[in-house]
């Protein structure tokens, strides 16, 4: 075989816990140093620059309260692609389950306005009202692509992207006509004060959404791990025809896949509106939908992940819209660099695949030292 | 007169099997030669070192009697050397011209595509040689007999002079392969040579000029096909001394388990893979199925699970018909399966030995009307099977895909052997298994068979056949051949029946059992 050079190619990708947070650090900083020459032309001190963008994002209560704000909605898609994902369905249609989410809650909501079809309700009940229609209705949404893919063989990421603007539209249509309010503005009446979220930390604008969204990651990941509807998922997701040999359906296991995904994309939606904007309008997502996956991707597919991934993502992105009005560097600079590491987490995989030999590195061969040891096929 | 090609004490080996083991072979101009030997023999491999797939550890080829460093695939067609596999290599929405001079790059042409002209001399070669392919049909139109002649033109119009066919009638139905047959005269008759690797006897007998046998990465003999007859051949093929290396009990078998009615099956491009079997299994008895891959073992015994579409016929196992049982519901029915492919299909290579020590009977592991998983009983029934089985390394939380061949040969058939099941489905237990762990999996199924089990096996192994079963059935094409009880059995009589022919016309002995 080869001689053994300083860097040796491992048979096996070596996957232990420390590995991947060493590997995600070391990625994350090359991404904010090469960042950092996007700073210079401002005349602004990077390593500043990235400190007090921490420091906005996280650092304080009004930081913190918008960081959950942003986070909340994609963890939900985080949560949605976790799910369809681990069951092999590759789900890209949570832009559209987001709008629709959001459309089914405003209607609710404006039901239960006093002057509404509905009138008004006890709290719980239209809590829980409002969260059962926007589920059910993200779910039939992306039910009808794992419908298609389940009976029919259809590709689900090209009909989930196309679903998105179905959705888009739809939602244009609804707020410049049936639901529009009285006004220039493309957007529905503001829903009732009784129906939006309660704010959960005193000042800020932090609603209980994010509480939703945690209880969420519980139960996905519970879901998942500890019972047969999520065995039956995981199977047929890493391998349908184990899954067909063991007696499980993979075509009903797709559509569940869909439906539950659809349904956690559609809260993400629901919180927005009821926690955020409090009526449905033009623009509502945003790539919302898109990032979620970034974040469910970021995270391994594992709910701890996704809630962390999700928090540091919409953290940066409160410091960067904070410090664009501070010292005038665009925000899009921070786009940039979380794209960057977007990008580097995705290409940091392959130094799974090598070993560094020290003993080549420092030029003696006495003992060969390794760093780690490869687990033999 | 020199060879046209001359392989001389190649050697290969992979890992620790010998694949070639100092083959020669001589294959004259213009002759259609065959090579013919079980699966595993080393055919393939003899022909992917010639075609440069894989290369040799030891030995030489000569191609015209020059003396030929073959490396590459590339090296092989600059030397006129051409081979079709199983699977072709063709792109669907191309048409028939773009698909033959895909990759075609010669020297001193000009860099854009003369398609026209490239179709009509397509046109010509292909009326030369009775191809009868439309050079501008698009290949995702065509069948596959059509296909494949697509793949023969490739290699013509690259100049190829030897063409390897490996087992190319495996695909076709019978019309196509006489199809097939037709065009091969036609171009040995034309100063090309041929070498078409089967192991059906009755295509040695149609088609070849000269046989070469092989087996076990030897070759035999090569004979002249004009002076020799399919028993000699069989004899050869599969005539290694049958070892019985387990001391079987005798045959204690009891009520009918298993009974199969007139069992038809298509395959999943619809193609008629079972037709009209019919068969019993006894509990504490083994059945043996024999037959060459492919010739609907595999679609038996889905359809056995109903894991396959049933186009007619009945399934009674313990008296009651569950033919059209749901799939999850035929292991409560006492059935259990141990499919041909365990890496892939009995096993979920990413998930832990634990987990995969329950699938296909979750149910049995959980609370709360079956909807949560009780951890600790499955950790309690995986470490009694990895015990029990000794699964080394006996580690709960490693992933079953990273365990060797047998250790998790023993975790799919400890699964399926703890569900204590009536009738128990098992398909190629050994293959790939070291012999240690083949001898663990047989002794394993001859205990169960003790136990009163109804096992219906079905191997490629004719020797794996004979030492485990009670009776033997021998399938081909889909059809059983004839049923015979294994202290009856003559390997040639049975090699006979796995290349087509029926128990009651087989020479001599004529009466039925």
């Amino acid at each position: 075989m080869s001689k053994a050079s300083f860097l040796e190619r491992r048979q096996a990708p070596k996957e232990s816990i420390s590995v991947t947070i060493f590997i995600t650090a070391l990625a994350i900083i090359l991404a904010l140093l090469f960042g950092s020459l996007l700073f210079l032309p401002f005349g602004v001190d990077p390593f500043n620059a990235y400190s007090t963008m921490v420091e906005l994002g996280f650092g304080t209560l009004r930081g913190i309260g918008y960081t959950l704000i942003k986070a909340t909605p994609l963890i939900f898609v985080g949560l949605g692609t976790i799910f369809a994902w681990r069951s092999g369905f590759f789900y890209l249609g949570f832009e559209g389950t987001i709008l629709i989410g959001a459309a089914a809650a405003v209607w609710i909501a404006l039901l239960t306005d006093p002057e509404g079809a509905i009138g008004p309700l006890p709290r719980l009940l239209f809590l829980l009202l409002v969260f059962l229609v926007s589920f059910v209705a993200g779910g039939i949404w992306a039910g009808i692509v794992g419908v298609m893919r389940g009976k029919f063989g259809g590709n689900e990421v090209i009909l989930s992207l196309m679903m998105n603007f179905v959705a888009l539209f739809l939602v244009n249509y609804l707020v410049s006509g049936p639901l529009r309010a009285p006004g220039d503005l493309p957007q529905t009446p503001r829903i009732p004060q009784a129906t939006i979220l309660d704010f959960i930390i005193p000042g800020t604008r932090a609603h209980s959404g994010i509480l939703l969204a945690l209880f969420a990651a519980i139960v996905v990941w519970f879901v998942l791990r500890k019972t047969t509807i999520g065995y039956k998922q995981i199977v047929a997701g890493l391998s349908p025809r184990a899954a067909w040999y063991g007696g499980i359906n993979v075509g009903n296991r797709v559509i569940l896949a869909a439906f539950i995904g659809g349904g956690l994309g559609a809260m993400a939606g629901m919180v927005e509106v009821l926690g955020v904007h409090f009526r449905l309008l033009d623009g509502l997502g945003e790539g919302t939908g898109f990032v979620g996956i970034v974040a469910a991707l970021l995270g391994k597919l594992h709910s701890i992940g996704v809630v962390i991934a999700s928090i540091l993502y919409a953290g940066m992105e409160v410091g960067a819209d904070v410090m664009q009005r501070r010292s005038g560097v665009p925000s899009s600079v921070i786009f940039v660099i979380q794209s960057l590491i977007v990008l580097f987490i995705l290409a940091s995989d392959i130094l799974r695949y090598y070993r560094i030999n020290l003993s080549k590195l420092f030029g003696n061969d006495r003992g060969k030292k390794t760093l780690e040891v490869d687990s033999s096929t | 007169m020199v060879p046209y090609i001359e392989l001389r004490n190649i050697n290969k080996r992979f890992s620790d099997v010998n694949a070639n083991d100092h083959v020669d072979l001589s294959v004259n101009m213009g002759e259609i030669h065959a090579l013919l030997g079980e699966n595993g023999a080393g055919k393939s491999t003899l022909m992917n070192i010639l075609y440069g797939l894989d290369y040799k550890d030891e030995g030489e080829i000569f191609v015209q009697g020059q003396f030929s460093d073959i490396r590459t695939p590339s090296d092989a067609i600059a030397l006129g050397i051409g081979m079709i596999h199983q699977d072709f290599m063709l792109i669907p929405p191309f048409t028939v011209t773009e698909n033959v001079v895909v990759g075609l790059d010669e020297e001193g042409s000009s860099p854009l595509l003369d398609l026209d002209k490239a179709a009509r001399s397509i046109k010509a070669l292909s009326e030369q040689h009775g191809l009868d392919v439309d050079p501008h049909a698009r290949v995702e139109h065509l069948s596959v007999g059509e296909e494949q002649r697509v793949e023969i033109l490739k290699l013509l119009f690259r100049n190829a002079k030897l063409l390897i066919l490996d087992e190319p009638t495996a695909v076709l139905t019978p019309q196509e392969a006489e199809g097939l047959f037709e065009v091969l005269r036609s171009l040995a008759d034309n100063d090309h040579t041929i070498i078409f690797i089967t192991h059906k006897l009755h295509e040695v007998m149609n088609i070849s000029d000269r046989v070469t046998v092989m087996r076990d990465g030897k070759a035999i003999d090569t004979l002249k096909t004009e002076s020799t007859n399919p028993r000699e051949l069989a004899m050869k093929m599969v005539g290694r001394e049958v070892v019985f290396h387990i001391d079987k009990n005798l045959r204690k078998s009891g009520e009918c388990v298993l009974q199969i009615e007139n069992l038809h099956v298509d395959d999943d491009t619809g193609y008629h893979k079972v037709q009209g079997v019919s068969l019993d299994v006894h509990s504490g008895e083994i059945l043996g199925i024999a037959g060459v891959d492919g010739n609907g073992q595999s679609e038996l015994a889905q359809a056995l699970m109903n894991l396959r579409p049933i186009k007619e016929g009945n399934i009674i196992v313990n008296d009651v018909d569950v033919t059209n049982i749901s799939s999850s519901l035929h292991r409560s029915a006492g059935m259990a399966y141990v499919p041909a492919d365990r890496r892939k299909v009995g096993s979920v290579s990413e998930l832990s030995v634990a987990l995969n020590t329950i699938l296909g009977n979750i149910n049995h592991y959980t609370t709360a009307g079956n909807l949560i998983i009780q951890d600790l009983q499955v950790r309690e029934h995986a470490e009694e099977l990895v015990e029990r089985f000794d699964v080394r390394p006996p580690n709960l939380t490693l992933d079953a895909g990273k365990l060797s061949g047998g250790n998790l040969q023993k975790v799919v058939l400890g699964r399926e052997i703890m569900l204590e099941p009536s009738l128990l489905i098992v398909e190629q237990p050994s293959r790939g298994l070291d012999v240690g762990a083949t001898e663990y999996v047989r002794r394993q199924l001859l205990a169960e068979r003790d136990r009163g089990t109804a096992i219906f096996l079905i191997s490629a192994e004719l020797e794996e056949i004979l030492a485990l079963s009670d009776r033997i059935a021998i399938i081909y094409e889909g059809e059983i051949m004839g049923v015979i009880n294994s202290d009856e059995a003559v390997v040639e009589a049975i090699g006979l029946m796995m290349g087509g022919t029926r128990f009651k016309d087989l020479p001599s002995k004529g009466d039925d059992e």
